[in-house]
């Protein structure tokens, strides 16, 4: 005896979105940030570090790289971020006392990411949901971190719409 | 209209403007820093006696001083200051922001009266959070599980 059941036209599965339309945008930049994926933007090359760093070191590597934000990294996964920002809030008036420690001990842990087939769109709200300046992106497949977008990286991909596309 | 129209139409003072910690010129660093961590900013707009700035001070230069030698926090702030620092009107379309943050590669712009007083301060996230508006679904379906927005700018 068949354990298949017979087709019958009303088993044929039916996809409801088939007919569906996508959005029409009239709007160049809309479009590009609705259906360009995150690589649109740029996000390499990113800095990182290890969380054992000292804070000193961290700080040094802001400095001579001129970035504002480092991602602290176990095996390219994202344990952290650290910013100009954890520097301002935790370490600047108390620098004797932190400089020697751990930057894994004021990093901002289990911060906001984006994986790389995220939309442009994704890294603008996590900027303006969560008032992150930085977001690191993640990929999808491995969970490895990709790269990081900065405020100057997003301008540049806004900016280069109102330059060549008006 | 879209996204590029009405950035390029609608003025400044639509953006949600923020109320930036002030510092004279003669005060420490260290004093700019604890109006940073009071405000929860990441700048402190120096002015003159009569509101105008003479410039910004911002936490990238905090790192820098750090880096350097932090003895030089007792400095007086105008010692350190980003100039020239970028500052747009309010009636001036929203596209300027953009176009003053991308060539001076800084974060934050100062919005000035006809008078040239700073009446307030915009920047990346005052832009983000206009440009966000313009896809709300992208809001509503912030990843589950992302650490609570945080009530602050920037990281």
């Amino acid at each position: 005896m068949s354990s298949q059941l017979p087709k019958s036209s009303s088993d044929e599965f039916q996809d409801p979105l088939e007919n569906y339309d996508p959005k029409q945008y009239d709007d160049p930049l809309e479009e590009a940030l609705a259906t360009l994926p995150v690589s649109a933007i740029q996000s390499t090359p990113y800095a990182g570090i290890d969380p054992n760093t000292p804070i000193s070191e961290a700080i040094q590597r802001l400095a001579g790289l001129q970035v504002a934000c480092l991602l602290v990294e176990e095996q390219q996964k994202l344990l952290g971020v650290f910013s100009d920002r954890d520097a301002l809030d935790k370490v600047a008036l108390e620098y004797d006392e932190m400089k020697d420690r751990p930057v894994r001990d004021v990093m901002t842990s289990r911060p906001v990411f984006v994986y790389d087939s995220d939309s442009s769109a994704a890294v603008l709200t996590v900027m303006a949901v969560h008032g992150f300046r930085h977001v690191p992106v993640v990929s999808s497949s491995d969970g490895k971190i990709v790269g990081i977008v900065s405020p100057h990286r997003v301008t540049g991909f806004l900016q280069s719409y109102f330059e060549t596309k008006q | 209209m879209g996204l590029h129209q009405n950035m390029t139409a609608e003025p400044v003072g639509r953006l949600e403007l923020r109320q930036p910690p002030l510092c004279g010129p003669t005060d420490s660093v260290r004093t700019a820093i604890e109006q940073m961590r009071a405000k929860r900013l990441g700048c402190v707009i120096v002015v003159d006696t009569e509101q105008k700035p003479l410039g910004l001070f911002a936490e990238s230069k905090l790192t820098q001083l750090l880096a350097e030698d932090p003895a030089r926090l007792d400095d007086p702030v105008c010692d350190h200051l980003t100039n020239p620092w970028p500052c747009v009107r309010e009636s001036d379309p929203i596209a300027m922001v953009l176009g003053a943050m991308q060539a001076a590669n800084v974060r934050f712009i100062g919005v000035l009266d006809k008078d040239g007083r700073v009446v307030g301060l915009t920047g990346q996230k005052g832009l983000m959070e206009y440009v966000s508006e313009h896809f709300p679904q992208q809001v509503m379906v912030q990843r589950v599980g992302s650490p609570p927005p945080a009530e602050r700018e920037g990281a």
